[in-house]
C-alpha cells in the first residue's frame, strides 16, 4: 500500500516539517525515484516497530486537523440531537393516570426496540424513576435507565412521547409533565452531552410552548435542526 | 530516443533497488579514488616545488621564500577562492554535525592549491588537513550530484576523508579509524563498510601511482622492558609539548590580528618570520619528512639542547605558518615535533641513567610522534595504528599504546577539547550523533509547536471568554489585538479561577484586566537548547511561541519529550 508524506505525518503522528526533514536526513525508508518519492506501508510498519515510534493507518481516516471546528466536532462526537430523534420515533397520545402507567405504556408503543429489551428498559426506567423524579420543571421530564445501555444500542436514541393529558410526574417545580423525552445512550459521555443540549432547548420558553401545541413530526424535527444549528454557531455546547 | 538511463539518480538503477548499502559501497570506491587522487597530486606537487626551489636554499633571499609562498597563499584564499585561512578539519567536522556534510565545490580543490604554495616554500604546515578536506569536499559534492540524502553524504564526506588520509600515509586502517574518531564520531555498521571500502581505494590508488612503500622505513627496534617504563615518562612530556603547540596556535591569530595590516601582508610577515627560524633551524622548514626519517634511523646528529631548542622553535614556526595567515594543516608539523620530543626524551634518559641499555632512539623518536598526535587530535587509536601503518612495526605496539593513551587522557585533563574540537565546543558547535546537542538541533520550535490554543482579543467579556474556556483543551489563552493580531499577553485558566463561579463578575471585567503582559516568551528561530535553558531557570512547563510579532503556538516539555524521545530512537537505531 503506497502512503502520502501526509498519511505518514499522521500515521505517526508528527507535524509536516518532521517527516519532510527525517527524508532529508535519511532516516525514514523512502522509494525514490527522481524528485518524487513514495512510502510503502510494510516497510513503514516495520521501520516504525524497530524504532519503537507508535505507527498507526487508523490516524489517516480520523483526518480533522485540530482546528476549532474539530475541537467543538469532537466535543459531542458528531451526535446530535437531531439524528438521536430521527433514530428515535415521536409518539402521540400516549395515555396514563400515574408516572408508571405512562410509562410503561410508552415503552410498549415504541417500535424501536424488541419486546425483550423493552421489558428490561422498562424495569431500569422505573427504577431511576424512584431514585428521582426526572421532569425537569416547565412540563418536560427525560426518563432514562442510571447506567447507560451499551449492550443494546451504538448509538444514542431519543425517542420522544407526548401526552393524551398532562399527568403530575413529582417534577422540580411540581408543574405536570405533558412531554417525555426517553434519552437511551451507549455511554455515559454521550449521555451527558445529549443531555446537555436537550436541557438548552428546553431553557428556552419559546421552544416549551412550541411543544405545547403537540407539532407533527416533521414540524418537530425542523424546529429541533434549527435550534441545534443556532446552538452550534454559538459554540455554547 | 530510447529509455535515457537515469544516470544522476542511481537508487533507481536495479542493481540498487535491493539495498542502498550496495550504492554506498560504489560511491565510496568512486570517492577514495578522487580522494586519493587529491592526495598523490598533492604530495607530488610538493616534491616538485621543493626540488625547484632547492637550488636557491643556500642563497640569502631564501630567507623570504616562506614569505613569498604564504602570501600568495593567503591571496588565492582570500581573493580567488575566498575561503578562510586554517586547516579545515573544524569546517568538515562542523559541516557533519550542522549541514549533513554539505561542503562547496571549491573546498575540493582550494586547500589544495593554498597549502602547497605555503608548504612548498618552506612554510612549516602540513599536506594532510588540506587533503581531507579536499576528500571530504569531494565526497560531499559527489552525493550532492548523485541527490543522495543527508545520512549518506555524511558517510561519503567520511569516505573522502578516510581515501585522504590512507592515500597520503599509505596507511588504510588509520584513515579509517582518523574518519570514526575525528571527523563523524560515529560508528556504525552502516557507514563502516563505505570507509573501509573507500580506504583501499585510495591506498591503491596511491599504491598504483607512487609504488607500496612504508613512509618511513627502519630497521627493527629491540624493545625491552626499561623502554615501556620509560614511555610513561615521554606520554607525559608529549602531553605537555601537545598543550603547548595548541595554545601557540591558537594565542597566535590573536596577536596578529592587532596589526592593522591586509591579511596577505600579515601572512607574508609570518611567512619572514619562518624564514628567519629555519635559516637556524633547517629542521623546521616545510612538511619536515625528511627529517623524520632521520630520526627514526638514528642519523639526527645535534645534542640535547639542540634538539630541544629545534623543537620549540617547530612550534613556533608552524604557529606561524598558521596563526598569521598560512594555510595548512597540523599533522605533519606535529609528527616533527613528536619526534624532536621523543629524541629529547631518549637524550636526557641516555644522560641520567647512562648504564641502561636503552632501545635505539628512533624508536623513541617513533613514540614522540604518537604521543604528539594522540595529544593533539585526542584520538590515540588514529594515533596507534598511524604510526604502525607509516613505520611498518608491529613491535614497538606495547610502548605505543601506552604513549597514545597516555599522552591523549592527560591532554584531555589539561585541554578538555581537542585541537580540532575546541573551535566548535566554544562555539556550542560541536554536535556528535545521538548526543543531546545533536537532537535537540535537529528538532526545530517549529516541529514542536502546539497550536490548539484558542486565541482571545483584550476587550472581550468574561462572559464570552468563558464560553471560550468551556471548549477549549487548554490552560493557556493567548491574547492578541483585535486589528493588528499582535501577540499581546497571555490568560491563563489560574487566572479567572477566582471569577468562574461569581456570574456577577461576567459582564463586568474584560480580559485586558486579567491577562499577563509579562509571560516570557520565545521566538520561532531559537534554539531548543537555550529555550530549555529558559524553562528550567524559571521553572515554566510551557511557553508561548511568537512569530512576527504574532502568536504561532505553545511549547512544552511534554511535547518536547515526546519527540526528543522519537528523534533520538530514530538517530540511534538502526
Amino acid at each position: 500500500m503506497k502512503l502520502t508524506i501526509d498519511d505518514v505525518a499522521r500515521s505517526l503522528d508528527l507535524p509536516l516539517s518532521t517527516v519532510e526533514r527525517w527524508i532529508r536526513q535519511g532516516r525514514i525508508p523512502i522509494k525514490r525515484s527522481g524528485h518524487t518519492y513514495t512510502f510503502d506501508r510494510a516497510t513503514l510498519e516495520r521501520w516504525a516497530k524497530s524504532h519503537n515510534l507508535a505507527f498507526s493507518v487508523q490516524n489517516v481516516v480520523a483526518a480533522p486537523e485540530a482546528d476549532l471546528s474539530g475541537v467543538s466536532d469532537s466535543v459531542h462526537g458528531g451526535e446530535t440531537l437531531l439524528s438521536a430523534m430521527k433514530r428515535g420515533e415521536v409518539l402521540y397520545g400516549i395515555h396514563g393516570n400515574t408516572v408508571d402507567e405512562v410509562l410503561a405504556a410508552a415503552v410498549t408503543a415504541m417500535g424501536v426496540f424488541p419486546s425483550e429489551v423493552k421489558t428490561e428498559l422498562l424495569g431500569r426506567l422505573l427504577e431511576r424513576e424512584r431514585l428521582t423524579s426526572t421532569g425537569i420543571g416547565k412540563g418536560v421530564a427525560i426518563p432514562h435507565p442510571r447506567t447507560p445501555l451499551s449492550d443494546e444500542i451504538d448509538r444514542s436514541v431519543i425517542v420522544t412521547s407526548f401526552l393524551d393529558r398532562p399527568i403530575d410526574y413529582l417534577a422540580v417545580d411540581n408543574r405536570p409533565v405533558f412531554v417525555l423525552f426517553f434519552l437511551l445512550s451507549p455511554t455515559p459521555r454521550q449521555h451527558l452531552q445529549i443531555l446537555s443540549r436537550l436541557s438548552f432547548c428546553v431553557r428556552d420558553d419559546g421552544f416549551v410552548n412550541f411543544l405545547k401545541s403537540i407539532p407533527d413530526r416533521e414540524a418537530f424535527l425542523a424546529r429541533i435542526e434549527a435550534f441545534e444549528m443556532a446552538l452550534d454557531q454559538k459554540g455554547l455546547v | 530516443m530510447g529509455r535515457m538511463i537515469p544516470l544522476r539518480y542511481p537508487g533507481k538503477w536495479s542493481i540498487f533497488r535491493l539495498d542502498d548499502r550496495m550504492l554506498l559501497i560504489l560511491m565510496g570506491i568512486i570517492v577514495g579514488t578522487c580522494s586519493g587522487l587529491a592526495a598523490v597530486a598533492l604530495s607530488r606537487s610538493l616534491v616538485i616545488l621543493l626540488e625547484w626551489t632547492h637550488p636557491y636554499r643556500h642563497y640569502w633571499w631564501a630567507l623570504f621564500l616562506p614569505a613569498s609562498g604564504a602570501m600568495l597563499s593567503s591571496l588565492f584564499m582570500n581573493n580567488i577562492v575566498k575561503e578562510g585561512a586554517g586547516h579545515g578539519v573544524p569546517e568538515v567536522i562542523y559541516s557533519v554535525s550542522r549541514y549533513g556534510g554539505l561542503l562547496r565545490f571549491r573546498s575540493s580543490f582550494s586547500r589544495l592549491i593554498s597549502s602547497c604554495l605555503t608548504i612548498g616554500s618552506g612554510g612549516s604546515a602540513g599536506p594532510e588537513a588540506p587533503v581531507v578536506m579536499s576528500g571530504a569536499a569531494i565526497g560531499s559534492n559527489i552525493a550532492t550530484f548523485f541527490s543522495l540524502n543527508e545520512r549518506q553524504r555524511i558517510t561519503l564526506v567520511g569516505c573522502g576523508a578516510a581515501g585522504a588520509i590512507s592515500s597520503i600515509f599509505n596507511a588504510p586502517i588509520a584513515g579509517m579509524v582518523f574518519t570514526v574518531e575525528v571527523i563523524l564520531g560515529e560508528w556504525t555498521a552502516l557507514n563502516i563498510i563505505p570507509i573501509a571500502i573507500s580506504s583501499v581505494a585510495g591506498t591503491e590508488i596511491s599504491r598504483l601511482l607512487q609504488g607500496n612503500n612504508i613512509v618511513f622505513d627502519h630497521r627493527e627496534f629491540d624493545i625491552g622492558f626499561p623502554d615501556t617504563l620509560a614511555s610513561f615518562g615521554l606520554a607525559v612530556l608529549c602531553a605537555f609539548t601537545a598543550v603547548l603547540l595548541t595554545h601557540a596556535l591558537r594565542g597566535m591569530p590573536h596577536h596578529s590580528a592587532r596589526l592593522p595590516l591586509p591579511i596577505w601582508v600579515r601572512a607574508a610577515i609570518g611567512g619572514a618570520v619562518v624564514g628567519v627560524i629555519g635559516s637556524f633551524f633547517p629542521v623546521v622548514l616545510g612538511e619536515g619528512y625528511h627529517s623524520i626519517q632521520e630520526m627514526i634511523d638514528g642519523v639526527y646528529d645535534p645534542g640535547f639542547i639542540l634538539v630541544a631548542v629545534g623543537m620549540l622553535a617547530k612550534v613556533a614556526a608552524t604557529s606561524f605558518t598558521l596563526g598569521w595567515g598560512g594555510s595548512g594543516g597540523i599533522f605533519a608539523p606535529a609528527l616533527v615535533i613528536g619526534s624532536l620530543a621523543g629524541l629529547t626524551f631518549h637524550r636526557g634518559l641516555a644522560f641520567v641513567w647512562p648504564s641502561v641499555a636503552w632501545v635505539n632512539e628512533g624508536c623513541f623518536a617513533l613514540l614522540g610522534m604518537a604521543g604528539l598526535i594522540s595529544g593533539m587530535l585526542q584520538a590515540p587509536l588514529t594515533a596507534v595504528f598511524l604510526i604502525i601503518e607509516i613505520t611498518g612495526d608491529y613491535g614497538v605496539i606495547l610502548p605505543l599504546i601506552i604513549v597514545s593513551t597516555i599522552s591523549s587522557s592527560v591532554c584531555q585533563y589539561i585541554e578538555p577539547a581537542s585541537f580540532y574540537l575546541k573551535e566548535l565546543v566554544d562555539k556550542g558547535q560541536l554536535l556528535r550523533p545521538g548526543t543531546d546537542g545533536r537532537v535537540l538541533s535537529d528538532l526545530s520550535i517549529q516541529e514542536l509547536l502546539e497550536k490548539d490554543c484558542i486565541s482571545v482579543t483584550p476587550d472581550m467579556l468574561l462572559r464570552d471568554f468563558i464560553e471560550i474556556v468551556k471548549r477549549s483543551r487548554r490552560n493557556h489563552f493567548p491574547v492578541e489585538d483585535s486589528e493588528s493580531g499582535h501577540y499581546l499577553g497571555m490568560v491563563h485558566l489560574d487566572d479567572i479561577r477566582p471569577y468562574l463561579f461569581n456570574p456577577g463578575m461576567y459582564d463586568a471585567v474584560v480580559l485586558e484586566q486579567i491577562m499577563d503582559r509579562d509571560v516570557e516568551v520565545v521566538y520561532l528561530d531559537e534554539d531548543l537548547t537555550d529555550v530549555l535553558q529558559l524553562m528550567d531557570e524559571k521553572h515554566l512547563f510551557s511557553l508561548p511561541v511568537i512569530s512576527n510579532k504574532r502568536f504561532a503556538g505553545m511549547i512544552s516539555k511534554a511535547t518536547l519529550l515526546d519527540r526528543y524521545r522519537q528523534e533520538l530512537r530514530v538517530q540511534t537505531c538502526r
